[in-house]
């Protein structure tokens, strides 16, 4: 193969791609003409629901079998690599640190030391998050924000993205780290608050549920669509330069306007269901967390599309169809 | 062997360093029983802790080493339970920033997953621990405020860096998450005549020393202009242990407040041993890191302040201490 290969193939690689993002970046890529591989854990329980991408070829290998994924490496000779496998729940990372920590933090290194070991000039999205703000004081947080975790999940992730600083400047390799702010959609587990909102008030229209206890009521955040945020991930690999971008909406919402949108959706009275509870409450809860993506607007032309409104019934629509059809 | 209400109970990981051997001797000196995790390794070199280990008084008595790697959590957790220590001291760690680009996965093993094992073996003792972890001015890096203080963001360079960052911010989570007992010691490079021989500051006396007696001609070197904090691990090492005494946790900067050059290195150990450095010294590029931190100065303010730390040994002193120590060692031989 010539040297200069990895610009004139289209060939993805994609961990976690059977997550929301991954489901949805396979998607666009396919749109654009890409061949993509995706790899994917050995587990007894299959569940790709989220993979509607019949034509993505998928490997075997668990993030921390390092051996294995230097083969797939070399075997799919990717032009760009998205990085977005591990444990993508900041509550359970306090249940779990060593795991969402190996997943995250460790396994990111090996890919980057895989990557370096390449003989092609590729290209590497790392997909960071906004939980490496923290507690960071003063919102709106830009790529310039320090990094002030408050929990594992953060700790890991702001490891793994300090740790792409480093190689991209060491070795000159075109690594991206993408601080996408929170961002949901249908495909989202309702294990986050969401689906959890969109879950309970179809179960409470149907008579499968009386009440929904919220805790953290007064958290603000910024929610965008996972839709629109794998198409930054994209651009940002398409730009000669490799950066740190931004991905957010730069708006603040509450849990309030989740439930509003969504009982009020299917005509329920919120008032009489919603029940707030301190019980939940992460043993550090992270301040307000808004993103400043002028960067990622300006410089890579990205242009996000769905409203909140529009997500929030996009979800709680989805979720009433599911229920219709399983009753 | 278990704790007792007549004197405190330390445990101590890397115990067999330079930091750790110092640490030892000053809190026997105190009255501690001391006890330190060693790894198993076919070639044994506890060089830095022969004078305790060796004196009856204290091995067995007052002084008990115990087998463990540090990522072997189930051995850790035994280790604890069993000495139950009231202070602990998390030393160990490779600890060359230079070779944590060559071996850039060890490296974060050790630091971080050690760490984060450690962690969670302490938030399930049921008595409240005190822990001093070994956090580093690497963590500050390419950090765009100078000096640094404890408030500086954290933009490590090196791979050594991100760990210790990350360690670093994971005993914040924990301290504030659970109330637990922590301090992030932020100390810059201390040396010794302990300091392992890959470091630049060893190798420069030892260099000086092997020259003047006529056993090498030269000293290749990377970046001569390279500024660092230095001071002298023994002062370091009084601050771990004022850190853990107050009365409440926190992170401090260790650091002497002042910038001396590798350059400064080389030109005091030459000229204590009455050599013209200019004569034996070379610069060479493949010794340069692939990215160097900017000025990393510490600012000692907090810890003067908090816990009236001050550093005692002055950098010519420590220099010629180190010196005079390779020129004995090169003669006994």
């Amino acid at each position: 193969m010539p040297p200069n290969v990895a610009t004139t193939r289209k060939v993805a690689l994609i961990t976690g791609i059977t997550g929301q993002d991954g489901s949805y970046l396979t998607e666009l890529l396919f749109e654009k003409g890409y061949e993509v591989h995706g790899i994917v854990r050995k587990t007894s329980n299959v569940n790709r629901l989220r993979a509607y991408t019949p034509h993505a070829k998928l490997h075997y290998s668990d993030l921390a079998d390092s051996c294995a994924i230097r083969r797939i490496f070399n075997q799919v000779r990717p032009s760009e690599f998205y990085h977005l496998a591990g444990q993508s729940h900041v509550g359970y990372s306090f249940e779990i640190p060593q795991s969402t920590y190996q997943e995250i933090a460790i396994s990111t290194l090996g890919i980057l030391e895989i990557c370096r070991d390449l003989d092609y000039p590729i290209r590497f999205y790392h997909a960071a998050s906004s939980e490496v703000f923290g507690a960071s004081q003063n919102p709106p947080q830009n790529e310039e924000t320090p990094f002030r975790p408050t929990s594992p999940y953060g700790c890991a992730k702001t490891f793994a993205t300090n740790l792409c600083n480093t190689y991209r400047q060491s070795y000159q390799m075109h690594i991206c780290n993408g601080i996408l702010f929170n961002h949901e959609s249908p495909r989202r587990g309702s294990n986050y608050v969401a689906g959890k909102i969109a879950d309970y008030a179809v179960k409470i229209k149907l008579g499968l549920e009386s009440e929904l206890t919220l805790a953290a009521w007064e958290t603000t955040r910024d929610w965008g669509h996972a839709q629109d945020y794998v198409q930054a991930m994209w651009l940002m690999l398409q730009h000669e330069t490799p950066d740190n971008y931004v991905v957010s909406s730069g708006k603040a919402h509450r849990l309030l306007d989740w439930v509003e949108i969504m009982f009020g959706r299917l005509d329920l009275d919120w008032k009489k269901y919603v029940k707030v509870s301190d019980s939940e409450f992460r043993p550090q809860e992270p301040g307000q967390l808004i993103g400043d993506s002028s960067k990622a607007r300006t410089v890579l032309g990205w242009d996000p599309q769905i409203s909140f409104e529009k997500m929030a019934l996009e979800i709680v629509d989805s979720y009433y169809q599911k229920a219709l059809k399983q009753s | 062997m278990s704790s007792s209400s007549s004197h405190p109970v330390a445990l101590i990981t890397g115990i067999t360093g330079q930091d750790g051997s110092y640490l030892a001797e000053l809190l026997l000196e105190k009255g501690y029983e001391v006890h330190g995790i060693v790894r198993r390794t076919s070639n044994i070199s506890r060089l830095r802790i022969d004078s305790i280990r060796l004196d009856p008084a204290l091995h067995g008595k007052r002084f008990f080493l115990h087998y463990s790697d540090l990522i072997d959590a189930t051995t850790l957790r035994k280790i604890f339970i069993k000495v139950r220590p009231t202070e602990f001291y998390h030393l160990a760690g490779q600890s060359h920033v230079g070779l944590s680009f060559e071996i850039p996965e060890s490296t974060c093993h050790e630091i971080a997953s050690a760490t984060l094992g450690i962690l969670e073996i302490c938030r399930d003792l049921d008595y409240p621990i005190r822990m001093y972890h070994a956090a580093s001015s690497e963590i500050f890096g390419a950090a765009e405020n100078f000096p640094q203080t404890e408030q500086t963001p954290y933009r490590p360079t090196s791979p050594y860096g991100c760990a210790k960052a990350f360690a670093a911010q994971l005993c914040d989570v924990y301290r504030a998450s659970y109330q637990m007992f922590i301090c992030n010691g932020i100390l810059y490079n201390h040396e010794s005549p302990r300091r392992g021989e890959n470091f630049v500051t060893r190798k420069i006396v030892r260099q000086a020393a092997k020259i003047k007696a006529g056993l090498d001609h030269e000293l290749i070197l990377g970046n001569l202009e390279s500024q660092r904090d230095w001071g002298h691990a023994r002062d370091y090492v009084q601050a771990m242990w004022m850190m853990l005494q107050h009365s409440k946790p926190d992170n401090y900067i260790v650091s002497t407040g002042n910038l001396h050059s590798v350059q400064d290195w080389v030109r005091i150990a030459f000229e204590h041993l009455d050599l013209d450095w200019t004569k034996y010294v070379k610069s060479s590029e493949s010794l340069m890191r692939p990215q160097e931190p900017t000025r990393l100065l510490g600012n000692p303010t907090h810890i003067q302040k908090t816990l009236g730390w001050k550093p005692q040994i002055p950098f010519e002193k420590m220099v010629a201490e180190m010196v005079e120590s390779d020129l004995k060692q090169i003669q006994n031989h």
